[in-house]
């Protein structure tokens, strides 16, 4: 006896991620560090800071902190990364 | 709106393991066909759709009865959770419902769950994907308990009858298949705890001397309803050596500031469960879930201090005395009559992480588009 089912999982159209372009240097550009806000992320951005201005070359880092590690970043947070060149956003418990 | 696509029918034969695929005209769901139902329970688990126990076969006509036992179409809008963006249709959660068990009868109590989660106070995607591992606490109110057989006696926090326990895993078997809830995936638990594969309850409103959780916090006798709470694991506590009200909730409120000491300091949404032998005393002294929320306001609160006693002297800190309150006021104790008959037993409902989620009231069949 055959029978049918339905398939249970979310299938509305969903679009796949793609990676951002990459930047051809680290050099003279700005890089927002977006922290969720936890203890952990401190000492390691503060390495990741170090690094990206002595080794790569960058001359600002944004460092912010969201205001809700368990919700999206919010608008300002999002607004003002219009303005860097890349992003890295981290979590730490 | 969903969109609607061609489904491709997979028949799979099990003498000779070959795959027949074939399209059809358009239809609202993808389907998998199978002749034999272990097939399709190896499938199910396989392809990570279960939560390791065997499944309902949600049939096409399994997932119609739901709807129409709900009045709802397939497409019906019943929330959107806002960082994954997805919106999450009526048939969506019906066909979780059917694997989870859930007669049609049981579906509008998984749809008004659904909705109260992906309110925005509920902040559903927090919840779910903490590292915190809490549950999703669902307690329903309301003639709707009797009308499916809802019990809030014996083993109230566990697996007390059909309907809770089948509405309680809907509602997880709907998060992992829509949202991507699993473990390691959206789901970052380090441990997480037993209610994350159902955790419903039913009030025993018809054995309590006060009104409802769901007159509480709506305003209204005789709606059904449910709430949900982002909820750590229920910690049971005894008191049978007084009749005294305020000793009694001394206990539960021993069992508060423990959680806020080894667990979360933050203030929240803070359930206690209070079974009939303990409800007695309260009645007889006449104390209301009113009184019994002030008391605990008043007396759940801890000092920085009281870290250095459990291993946390570390944090302390400079401000030893700095005081925090398990509430942020009364209201936000969720007093719930439940539980056997005997035994002075009760159990405090800790919240995943204070005043990031907030419990939600919804009644059952309510319009949030009207």
């Amino acid at each position: 006896m055959t029978f049918e089912i339905l398939i249970p999982t979310y299938d509305n159209n969903v679009e796949p991620l793609t990676t951002a372009d990459r930047l051809d240097t680290l050099a003279g550009k700005t890089i927002g560090i977006v922290s969720n806000g936890k203890l952990g992320t401190a000492p390691f951005f503060d390495e990741v800071e170090r690094v990206l201005r002595h080794d790569y070359g960058v001359t600002s880092v944004v460092r912010t902190i969201k205001t809700d590690y368990s919700a999206p970043a919010d608008a300002e947070t999002v607004n003002a990364a219009q303005h860097w060149h890349a992003l890295i956003a981290g979590i730490g418990d | 709106m969903l969109t609607k696509g061609r489904s491709r029918f997979l028949s799979i034969d099990t003498s000779t393991s070959n795959v027949h695929m074939a399209t059809t005209p358009a239809s609202t769901r993808r389907r998998i066909e199978f002749t034999d139902i272990g097939d399709m329970q190896e499938h199910f688990h396989n392809s990570g759709w279960t939560d390791g126990l065997p499944v309902v076969p949600p049939t096409p006509d399994a997932v119609q009865a739901c709807l129409d036992a709900a009045l709802l179409s397939a497409e019906h809008l019943v929330g959107i959770e806002p960082v994954r963006e997805r919106a999450i249709s009526a048939e969506q959660i019906a066909i979780n419902s059917v694997m989870a068990g859930c007669l049609p009868e049981h579906f509008p109590v998984v749809v008004t769950a659904l909705t109260a989660m992906l309110s925005e106070p509920f902040l559903l995607h927090g919840p779910t994907a903490s590292t915190g591992g809490c549950g999703i606490l669902l307690v329903v109110n309301g003639p709707i308990r009797n009308e499916l057989g809802m019990s809030g006696s014996f083993n109230a926090l566990a697996s007390s009858d059909r309907a809770t326990t089948c509405i309680g895993r809907a509602v997880r078997l709907v998060l992992g298949n829509l949202l991507d809830v699993r473990p390691g995936e959206i789901d970052r638990s380090t441990l997480g705890h037993p209610g994350k594969l159902s955790f419903c309850i039913a009030e025993d409103e018809e054995h309590s001397p006060w009104s409802s959780l769901a007159e509480e916090r709506l305003g209204d006798p005789h709606v059904s309803a449910v709430t949900a709470m982002a909820a750590m694991a229920p910690r049971q506590i005894m008191n049978e050596w007084t009749t005294d009200p305020a000793e009694i909730l001394d206990t539960f409120v021993a069992e508060i500031k423990a959680n806020m000491a080894h667990y979360s300091v933050w203030a929240g949404n803070y359930a206690i469960v209070v079974p009939p032998q303990l409800r007695d005393h309260f009645a007889v002294a006449g104390w209301s879930k009113a009184d019994i929320q002030t008391y605990v306001f008043e007396h759940a609160r801890m000092r920085r201090s009281d870290w250095a006693a459990c291993g946390k002297a570390s944090i302390v800190g400079d401000q030893p005395d700095r005081e925090y309150l398990a509430l942020p006021d009364p209201d936000h104790l969720l007093v719930i009559a439940a539980g056997g008959p005997a035994g002075g037993f009760g159990a405090v409902i800790p919240p995943w992480l204070g005043t990031r989620s907030h419990a939600v009231t919804t009644p059952v069949g309510a319009c949030v588009d009207c």
